[in-house]
């Protein structure tokens, strides 16, 4: 095959068409996982952020439907308005194990302004009398109605409702106050979505050594020193590697955002971040959001290569094709005419171009064929050759 | 006696010896000679170019030195 024949240079093209063609796929591809994987993370982030509303509103008609029972059993709020500690403490017990079962993890008795301290700590009953001092504390003196909303504590983040517990004559004797642990939300979330969760806190709102007590009392690990502006409160996955974040909690935007997509042996993640507010407004926290879309990614791989061999099957008969119909069509009739035409200078007068068709090529040997005639008509009327036979 | 001729004489005795197809070299030689072989008598006049020419044709498709 010769480099500059139109064979050569029309294969050339093809291929280069081919190649291009199959890397137009590839591109495609490529453009769309990247594409399909920041919305999926987009549709994680917001779909979780959904979720995590919707548990905090059930848990808070929960809690306030519990405390709504508590406040008008006649024995409890004697005992409460008596100011005795003992016999709150054995009513309430047995009920604080049930609700422990339900997810209501905070269970207290605060005394009434203005002192307002711990009266009972059900989750923690040696401990009480110490000042909270926390925006739902001011928020419910001030109302003296119902509040709820995330609280951040010294040690801990969980959704609260605090809300009067009255007397029969309608006097403030104390506040009750139901809260459940944000950690646990993540296990429900997860459960319901298949994405991975962690709970992230901002140290900014946090107490160093409530973390090392809690802990202790918990039995988790201080993980106080893993990220410098957060703690990992809790988390659905035993791996740390796949909770990465390194910028301000606080600088989160409030729709969540799409982290980076990344790979864990033959696992493909994307990551994103919502925040997580309290009840005076404060960002302090955030859920980190992990999905994961190997089946996702490997259906995308497979769609490539099932694309990339049909791409290069249609593309190498179109070739074969091409080929085929310049051979039959150009190629083999233009050498049809150079072997005639060769012939001809050599003194084959015999030798004839068949015109075969109308076309382009058809023309041209129609052309050639009246060329030919011509030359043989002037050849006989050289007197030297008539001699020569 | 013609230069041209006596080349022409030599390509034909060629083809002859290896049993060519003599019409298809010949109009090889001459569409690459620019000469018609048939045309080429012994009364042909020489002409230097042309001499130049049909030797470089012979070579290319006959492999033949002269």
């Amino acid at each position: 095959m010769k480099w500059n024949s139109i064979r050569t240079k029309v294969l050339a093209a093809l291929v280069a068409c081919l190649v291009v063609g199959a890397g137009c796929i590839l591109a495609l591809m490529r453009y769309s996982f990247e594409r399909n994987s920041q919305v999926l993370a987009a549709e994680s982030v917001t779909g979780s952020q959904k979720l995590f509303t919707i548990l905090e509103a059930r848990e808070i008609s929960k809690m306030t439907a519990v405390s709504e029972a508590l406040i008008t059993n006649p024995q409890v709020r004697d005992a409460f308005a008596a100011g005795d500690r003992t016999r709150l403490l054995e009513l309430t017990a047995p009920l604080y194990l049930s609700f422990r079962k339900e997810g209501i993890t905070n269970w207290m008795f605060h005394s009434p302004e203005p002192d307002m301290t711990v009266f009972l700590r059900l989750h923690n009953p040696p401990k009480f009398g110490d000042h909270l001092n926390r925006f739902m504390d001011k928020e419910v003196v001030r109302t003296h109605a119902m509040v709820s909303g995330n609280e951040l504590a010294k040690a801990g983040f969980a959704v609260r409702i605090l809300r009067p517990f009255r007397d029969l004559q309608g006097k403030v004797t104390g506040y009750v106050e139901f809260g459940e642990e944000l950690g646990q939300f993540i296990h429900a979330m997860k459960n319901q979505t298949g994405n991975d969760y962690g709970l992230l806190l901002s140290k900014k709102y946090m107490d160093r050594q409530f973390w090392a007590d809690s802990s202790a009392v918990w039995k988790r690990r201080d993980n106080w020193d893993d990220n410098p502006g957060f703690v990992v409160a809790d988390k659905t996955t035993a791996s740390d590697r796949i909770i990465r974040f390194d910028g301000d909690l606080a600088a989160v935007p409030g729709q969540g955002k799409v982290l980076e997509r990344f790979q864990e042996g033959n696992s493909v993640f994307v990551r994103g971040i919502f925040p997580i507010h309290d009840a005076a407004g404060n960002t302090v926290g955030a859920m980190f959001v992990v999905r994961d879309i190997s089946s996702f990614y490997l259906a995308m791989r497979r769609t490539a290569n099932v694309l990339v061999i049909l791409t290069v099957t249609a593309l190498a008969l179109g070739i074969l094709l091409v080929l085929t119909l310049l051979t039959r069509l150009v190629f083999r009739r233009l050498e049809h005419i150079t072997v005639v035409a060769t012939r001809v200078v050599g003194g084959d007068y015999e030798s004839e171009i068949q015109v075969t068709s109308d076309d382009e090529v058809g023309q041209f040997e129609r052309l050639f064929e009246q060329f030919r005639r011509v030359f043989i008509d002037l050849t006989t009327h050289v007197p030297e050759l008539q001699e020569k036979g | 006696m013609s230069a041209l001729n006596d080349i022409k004489l030599r390509i034909e005795e060629k083809i002859k010896a290896d049993g060519l197809d003599a019409k298809e070299v010949k109009g090889k030689i001459g569409l690459r000679s620019g000469k018609v072989l048939a045309f080429i008598t012994a009364s042909t006049p020489d002409d230097p170019e042309a001499i130049a020419k049909l030797k470089q044709a012979a070579k290319e498709v006959l492999n033949l030195s002269l």
